[in-house]
């Protein structure tokens, strides 16, 4: 079992490795095929796990494995080590069984780019970090791998290098990332010192209220800035930069989705600090308002998606925020189905289409290419949450935890109603621009249907069984009938709510009306197109620029920093230290000139420097002594 | 061994000055005593006994026995690593030098093997005057190497780090008469701790110089920017070390009242650097640029973790001066290999040379990542533990720290992606080239040596102090 989840976590990282120092002695494909074999091993691995915690009775699902100490100082220490329990493993099935779906697709989307190599090479390492962060067995290694998520990010956002928006993109996710890197190492230095280590364990002892709000709040920030909550969203749609399948691995299924995770594996430092979760909770209300607000005038494929994204995870941060953590990994797991079903279908769309993102070109698709239609149609009912797909059990089950948190929890169970209306209209905004309607003049010019070769196949394969998954998926649970997730994961974070089942059926009843409702005005505009687009010339320019946030903290941090940067140079460095020095140097001369001249020659002038320096010597010894 | 450790770079320094080789004989002969220096070495580690730690391999002659100067050398656990920086990375910079073919091999080859000599005597040192001279036998060739083999602007460069240091030496040079007369013996490690804050200030003065600590860092970016790229290299890498192992050694180990009495200035200079250098960094116009003030930045963390005189400080400051000086070096030597290319160091003139170079675009990235400290790495690993050190003393210094996490995020990525993304800049022509396997022997040790420890950081940080216990260690004078 445990031999399991240590193959299941460095056999990517072998990958990686292996083709990083192969270089051009590996095909392309053959890194390709290298990678996606590494994934699978990993799913192996994790699967092996799974079966082992399985044989054991709920309390002795824990198993901690160290290799070697990692990093000491004094007494303090930490393991490089991995736990296996049941979130762990949990986590450990999506991120390794996703993953190893998105690396096989890449096969096909990758298919003749010139650096595939690397880009394999990049995605290996991607899910040795992020299965490192859900494996690892002390808080030190989770932030170890938190970090190496946010660097393998960089890399595949900025895949394509020469594109200066890439390289950008990639840079911001990645100072985003290491901002709440940093918050994340505060909480942990204040934990060193009031506990002396970081062991999971200690999060659960007794602090007072200040050191536990601290420390909570340094948690939160790693997970807003990682899940692209607010106050650190502004990275994620810009990520859009990278390759598709790099969309749907990060930013669909699995490294957005590490801040749940990490609320969920702290959550005792969160109950010991209510304000925080109440806090963290807020944030989830408000971003999948603001993000299902922003997606309906976004024109990008991909980025209609992403604000998707940032929408679902606001769920999912509103459930594990009340308390609801079984409810929040569920959807969780849903949405790391239907939501890299989506990007994969979009992204066989932007290939069919010659790499055009633009949804105001489209139309008409649901034509030429039926199967793919399928896809995506499946992808967005489960996204809206329409019975019996995936999205439907997840998300209601977080709306009816939200009713059992007091007042407070009805606010947020109104956002999260309103979220899903939302939904149903941007989701469908998407799917009737892009598939209805009568095929645009740039399809018909540059439409080109996939073959039925590798790329073909490594493209439709991963889409069908997502597509299968994004159905039955949600199956597993159904509360308040059955909930097997919720008792797996009791051991590690019991829910702290629990809804009635009037409340069940009130929010599911709810938001399946307020979904088809969302669905049937996007039909009304977009798909029999009845309705006029309404124009609100304000909100629009306010949607279109995002809330404004990112002039915002261009004008609060970035130009703060540049303008520092460059004032230290002008009124610090330059005068400062690189005249003194320079004129220290003349002066030195000087000083040499005017020495020279006690050169005399005279054998008295030596006598007299040579005694008076003695006496002065002597004079320093009595001071001394 | 520890005279061994000394005595063979300065024989074979000896040897190239003396016999009438040619360029590539004596650079070849050069780069072999470089690299059986790091055999010594490792037959070193393997023989010294961690377990039980504290001074080895002690060789004593007396010298002036009525001023109870005597040649005392010997290692302690930290020194095991410091040397081992040493020895790795005048390895790599004697290879680049001599692959680049630098004028006037012989002379070139016998500074750099003195200058190993010279260092490894600061680190083992345990006689004051015995340590003011090494320390001093280093500087010597430094001005050499700097002021005859450097850039264009050369002698200013040289001039300027000659006053800085020199004031910084005859400040150390009184600390240590009046430290060494008033205590009746000049043995380091018998020598009593003393309260005088003007004796410590004296040193401080001379580690902060050399080190160097905001705002005395006049010389730095000169000095940095017109030697040729090994000189550079081990300027930063190695030499700036010797200051923080004084701050080790010396300034907190035998002034502990003084230490704790100055620590909140020191502490605030050492902060004052890491930000301030890591802005500069992030405007810097130039690889180089970029590169030294993140040193100075980097200086002032490992200062910081020195001051906080506790285990995780203590500990961290050690791995991070070993890790500085890998990163610092090979970022030297990359740098070089850049220039060679394109005869400028400007970012605004380079650019995408990542495109048909991947083995250039693979080893600068894992460096500048390994720069930022990317959790997992062991420049990560120091840098945790300093914050968590210094955090004892008061959460502000961490958070100046983990601001400065973040803009160390921004300077280095942007060094990286000026060199190797976006455009292809007006400098870097086809005809550039991708590492060729030389250079690639160069880095790639040092490259491994991080990501060695990035998997097993407690490799130093176990093995520094006795028990692991860095602050007992110091308070008992390293006895």
């Amino acid at each position: 079992m445990i031999s399991g989840a240590w193959i299941c976590l460095l056999s990517p990282l072998a990958a990686a490795g292996l083709i990083t120092l192969a270089g051009e002695r590996i095909s392309r494909r053959g890194a390709g095929y290298l990678a996606t074999l590494s994934c699978f091993v990993a799913f192996g691995g994790a699967i092996a796990s799974f079966v082992g915690l399985l044989g054991r009775d709920g309390g002795h699902r824990v198993v901690v494995s160290t290799a070697w100490t990692w990093i000491s100082g004094g007494s303090y220490r930490s393991g490089f080590e991995v736990m296996i329990d049941p979130l762990s493993v949990f986590m450990m099935l999506i991120v390794a069984g996703v993953g190893a779906l998105i690396v096989a697709y890449s096969i096909g989307y990758m298919d003749g780019d010139d650096e595939e190599r690397r880009y394999f090479a990049y995605m290996a390492l991607f899910v040795f970090s992020m299965l490192l962060l859900v494996q690892g067995g002390n808080l030190l290694l989770l932030l170890a791998g938190w970090g190496m998520v946010g660097l393998s990010s960089y890399l595949l956002i900025g895949f394509w290098h020469e594109r200066p928006s890439a390289i950008a993109a990639a840079k911001k996710a990645f100072i985003m990332n290491a901002i709440g890197d940093a918050t994340m190492a505060l909480a942990l230095f204040l934990l060193i010192k009031k506990a002396g280590s970081v062991e999971f364990g200690i999060l659960g002892g007794q602090y007072s209220s200040t050191v536990a709000t601290l420390v909570a709040l340094g948690l939160l920030g790693g997970a807003v800035a990682k899940s692209a909550q607010l106050p650190l969203q502004t990275w994620l749609p810009d990520a859009m930069e990278g390759p598709t399948p790099v969309s749907a691995l990060i930013h669909a299924a699995t490294m957005v989705t590490a801040g749940v995770y990490l609320i969920v594996r702290t959550h005792s430092i969160f109950e010991a600090a209510p304000h925080v979760a109440d806090l963290a909770a807020g944030l989830g209300a408000a971003t999948l308002l603001l993000a299902g607000l922003i997606a309906l005038v976004q024109v990008d494929i991909k980025r209609v998606i992403a604000y998707s994204t940032m929408s679902q995870i606001g769920y999912m941060f509103l459930g594990v925020g009340v308390g609801a953590y079984a409810n929040g990994m569920f959807h969780l797991m849903t949405h790391a189905f239907f939501k890299a079903l989506l990007f994969m279908a979009a992204g066989i769309v932007i290939h069919a289409l010659a790499d055009e993102q633009d949804i105001r070109k489209m139309g008409g698709l649901r034509q030429l290419m039926p199967r793919t239609y399928l896809a995506f149609l499946i992808g967005s009912v489960a996204l809206v949450g329409i019975f019996p797909f995936a999205g439907f059990f997840s998300k209601d089950s977080i709306l009816a935890a939200a009713m059992d948190h007091g007042a407070y929890g009805y606010v947020l169970w109104a956002a999260g109603l309103a979220g899903t209306f939302l939904t149903g209209l941007y989701t469908f905004r998407l799917l009737f621009l892009v598939f209805w309607g009568e095929p645009s003049p740039f399809v018909r010019e540059h439409f080109h249907a996939l073959k039925r070769d590798v790329v073909g196949v490594s493209l439709a394969v991963p889409v069908a069984i997502l597509a299968v998954l994004s159905v039955v998926g949600g199956w597993i649970q159904w509360e308040p009938l059955w909930h097997p997730i919720e008792t797996w994961l009791q051991t590690v974070a019991e829910p702290t709510v629990s809804p009635k089942s009037w409340q069940e059926a009130v929010s599911s009843a709810l938001a399946l009306l307020l979904g088809l409702g969302g669905i049937f005005l996007a039909w009304l505009i977009y798909g029999a197109r009845r309705v006029a687009v309404p124009r609100f010339a304000f909100a629009q320019r306010v949607l279109e620029h995002k809330f404004y946030f990112d002039e915002l903290y261009d004008a609060l941090f970035y130009r703060p920093t540049v303008w520092a940067a460059k004032g230290l140079y002008r009124w610090v460095e330059d005068p400062l230290v690189d005249e003194s020095s320079n004129s220290l140097g003349q002066d030195t001369r000087d000083l040499g000139r005017l020495v020279s001249r006690a050169q005399t020659g005279l054998l008295r002038t030596y006598a007299l420097a040579i005694a008076s320096s003695v006496a002065v010597l002597a004079l320093v010894f009595v001071a001394v002594r | 061994m520890t005279t061994a450790l000394i005595v063979l770079p300065l024989a074979a320094a000896l040897v190239i000055w003396v016999l009438p080789l040619n360029d590539v004989s004596a650079g070849a002969l050069a780069l072999l005593a470089a690299l059986a220096e790091v055999g010594v070495w490792i037959q070193l580690v393997a023989r010294y006994d961690f377990a039980q730690g504290g001074l080895q391999f002690a060789q004593q002659r007396n010298w002036f026995s009525d001023l109870h100067v005597s040649y005392h050398v010997g290692v302690y656990g930290f020194s095991v690593w410091l040397i081992g920086l040493t020895v790795v990375a005048m390895a790599a910079a004697i290879a680049y030098g001599f692959w680049a073919g630098r004028d006037r091999m012989r002379a070139y080859m016998g500074l750099m093997l003195f200058l190993t000599g010279a260092v490894i005597g600061v680190f083992t040192a345990q006689d004051l005057l015995l340590f003011y001279a090494f320390f001093e036998a280093m500087m010597i060739p430094l001005y050499v190497l700097v002021g005859v083999w450097g850039g264009p602007g050369r002698l200013g460069a040289t001039l300027k780090f000659v006053l800085f240091t020199m004031a910084g030496s005859l400040l150390m040079l009184a600390s240590i008469v009046v430290y060494g007369l008033s205590q009746n013996t000049f043995d380091l490690v018998q020598i009593g701790q003393s309260t005088s804050d003007w004796v410590f200030l004296g040193f401080v003065a001379a580690f902060a110089i050399k080190a160097p600590l905001f705002p005395l860092h006049g010389w730095l970016p000169d000095a940095y920017r017109e030697s040729s790229p090994e000189v550079a290299a081990i300027l930063s890498g190695v030499v700036s070390k010797a200051a923080a192992y004084g701050f080790l050694r010396i300034a907190i180990t035998k002034f502990p009242e003084p230490a704790q009495h100055y620590r909140a200035p020191i502490l605030a200079l050492a902060a004052i650097g890491l930000i301030y250098g890591s802005l500069l960094a992030f405007r810097a116009p130039d690889i180089r640029g970029v590169i030294a003030y993140s040193s100075l930045a980097q200086m002032g963390l490992i200062t910081m973790g020195v001051f906080s005189v506790n285990d995780l400080g203590l500990d961290g400051s050690v791995l991070q001066m070993v890790n500085h000086g890998l990163i610092s070096t090979t970022l030297f030597l990359l740098a070089g290999m850049v220039e060679r290319r394109t005869l400028t160091g400007e970012l605004s003139r380079l650019g995408g040379m990542a495109r048909g170079r991947p083995v250039l675009a693979t080893v600068l990235l894992t460096t500048g990542v390994i720069t930022l400290a990317v959790p997992l790495s062991s420049a990560f690993a120091g840098e945790f533990l300093i914050l968590a050190g210094v955090f004892r003393h008061g959460w502000g210094w961490s958070v100046v720290g983990a601001v400065a996490m973040v803009l160390a995020a921004a300077y280095a990525l942007r060094l990286v992606s000026a060199i190797l993304h976006r455009d292809v800049g007006p400098a870097v022509s086809d005809a550039a080239l991708d590492l060729r396997p030389a250079e690639l022997g160069v880095v790639l040790p040092m490259l491994a040596c991080l990501l060695a420890l990035s998997a097993w950081p407690a490799a130093i940080t176990q093995h520094s102090f006795r028990g692991d216990h860095g602050q007992a260690d110091v308070a008992q004078g390293f006895k």
